[in-house]
């Protein structure tokens, strides 16, 4: 390979075989667009949670540009205080609250103020001010640990670090057990404040009704009439008249639909199936259920290679399992796993 | 001292997406590449190594000094984790592996194969690419990332020197100087045949 607008590399024609011998045996498959993507999504989630959540970011979602003077003079200077008033208090000092995982159907747009509109890619940061509407379906990643999942359609804004307020659309919470956070997540509706108690749960709020649904550990649902503790397999709905009902709910199946195709990539390579099972289980809303020792320990000491990225989590979990010596049945709401094929 | 590495550095631990995209950018598909020529693993599995060292990368970011080029930093963190890689698949207790099963399946139908994949060619193809990466991993680190650069990557010249913190001139006698390492190199581990006979 040689490059016209280089000067002449010393060798000249004799190097000619060599050249060819190298281009043909270096050149490698580069990573596809959607691979890329993945990594750049699990990159920059880590960089977002290490980085300083400061700094000249501010740049990124400047408005406008300089771009012309002279005979605009005149006008720049009533531009200027404009600009001056709402440009004010910068975008860079505002708290990183997530970073965008996942994106589908067009993104999150974003609307920070008067002059600031942006459409947020993966790998970008939502940040403390910002209002956003998602076209598609998106996964966040928080800064304080756990992940947000954004029905398309959804207006969320952003009023502090750990306080959302769900104007319209649907979001799923799914916070890990043992996640030390200084204040639990709290969401606003239009009827009530919804505060986590270490748990994954979904909101629901239109111009009709606000319904939350509780599919792991504990919510505390205030409103203008009292206030009320849900756990798993609950929901509430409230009506806009301020009443409040509660049911039970399968913490499984079809509704949960939605929330299971946003789920993060869980990195098989390297860990248990135990460890695998484990998120299964929390991914589908179904207890884990080893039915003897046996196949509790061929989990354990099973080590998982490769990938089971862009399948749905059912699919993976059998593909995954008829590699090994377990089998598993869905028995009630729980997956049951047995080791004798 | 790779001043520019080193303020890219500073603006990512800054917080600067711009930043971050920069880096990304111009190291992810590279080291793709880097780990492709030193490993015969899978897309599924390069990804995930390329992932991993990113990531152990920008975990460790705070560390880096900018004595080295970012690049060169970068890979020696995938040169650790291809071998940790290797160090796993050789003491796993039980190995089950998820990559797609539907690969040999498709290359047992593929019954016609164009000439230049006939098996002979193929053979010969394969022997080549080995011996060349043998004869790439004889040489000094230095050369054989220069190499890569201009003839894997398809870098310019000045790309390359902005990479290894050069000058177009020093660059150009560093390749100049790996070209000739290549070539001794090449002539000496295997004459004729073992290099799918070609002679340099």
């Amino acid at each position: 390979m040689s490059d016209a607008s280089q000067p002449t590399i010393p060798g000249g024609a004799a190097d000619a075989p060599l050249e060819d011998l190298l281009v043909s045996h270096l050149a490698t498959q580069p990573l596809s667009p959607e691979a890329l993507e993945r990594v750049r999504g699990a990159v920059a989630q880590v960089w977002a949670a290490t980085s300083a959540p400061v700094g000249t970011a501010e740049s990124e979602r400047s408005l406008w540009h300089w771009g012309r003077w002279g005979a605009l003079a005149t006008a720049a200077g009533l531009v200027a205080a404009t600009i001056g008033f709402f440009a004010l208090k910068p975008v860079g000092e505002q708290a990183r609250v997530g970073t965008v995982a996942r994106v589908s159907d067009g993104g999150i747009d974003i609307d920070a103020g008067f002059w600031r509109h942006h459409t947020l890619a993966v790998g970008e940061a939502l940040r403390v001010g910002d209002t956003l509407k998602a076209r598609g379906p998106a996964l966040v990643v928080l800064s304080a640990g756990g992940t947000l999942r954004v029905a398309g359609g959804s207006r969320i804004a952003i009023d502090g670090a750990s306080h959302l307020a769900l104007e319209d659309g649907r979001l799923y919470v799914d916070k890990p057990p043992g996640l030390a956070e200084p204040e639990p997540l709290q969401i606003a509706t239009r009827v009530g404040l919804v505060e986590h108690l270490g748990t994954e749960f979904e909101i629901v709020s239109d111009n009709q009704v606000v319904r939350i649904r509780v599919r792991e550990g504990r919510v505390r649902f205030s409103w203008a009439a009292g206030v009320i503790i849900a756990s798993a397999g609950t929901e509430l709905l409230t009506t806009s008249a301020g009443q409040v009902t509660q049911q039970p709910v399968p913490t499984f199946g079809r509704e949960w639909q939605w929330a299971a195709a946003l789920a993060p990539n869980f990195a098989v390579e390297g860990r248990s199936l135990d460890d695998y099972l484990q998120w299964v289980s929390r991914e589908l809303g179904r207890p884990l259920d080893y039915k003897n020792a046996a196949a509790r320990e061929g989990a354990q000491r099973t080590i998982l290679h490769g990938s089971t990225r862009s399948q749905a989590t059912l699919d993976a979990l059998a593909d995954v399992l008829s590699s090994t010596s377990l089998t598993y049945e869905l028995v009630g709401g729980a997956i049951r796993v047995h080791s004798d094929r | 001292m790779y001043e520019a590495d080193r303020k890219l550095v500073a603006r990512m631990l800054a917080g600067e997406k711009r930043a971050f995209d920069e880096f990304f950018n111009t190291s992810a598909q590279r080291l793709t590449a880097f780990a492709t020529r030193r490993s015969g693993l899978d897309a599924a599995s390069l990804e995930d190594v390329v992932q991993n060292a990113l990531i152990k990368a920008i975990r460790r970011l705070a560390s880096y000094r900018g004595e080295a080029a970012l690049f060169t930093w970068l890979s020696e963190i995938c040169r650790h984790e291809l071998a940790d890689v290797r160090r796993k698949a050789a003491r796993q207790p039980v190995h089950v592996s998820l990559f797609e099963p539907g690969t040999t399946e498709v290359a047992v139908t593929q019954l016609l194969a164009p000439e230049h994949l006939e098996p002979v060619a193929e053979l010969n193809t394969e022997q080549r690419r080995a011996a060349v990466m043998r004869v790439m991993g004889s040489l000094p680190e230095h050369y054989a990332v220069a190499l890569e650069a201009k003839y894997g990557d398809g870098l310019a010249v000045q790309d390359i020197a902005r990479l290894l913190g050069l000058t177009i001139v020093a660059t150009q006698s560093l390749l100049a100087r790996a070209r000739e390492a290549f070539r001794e190199q090449w002539r000496e581990s295997a004459p004729g045949a073992a290099h799918g006979g070609l002679a340099l």
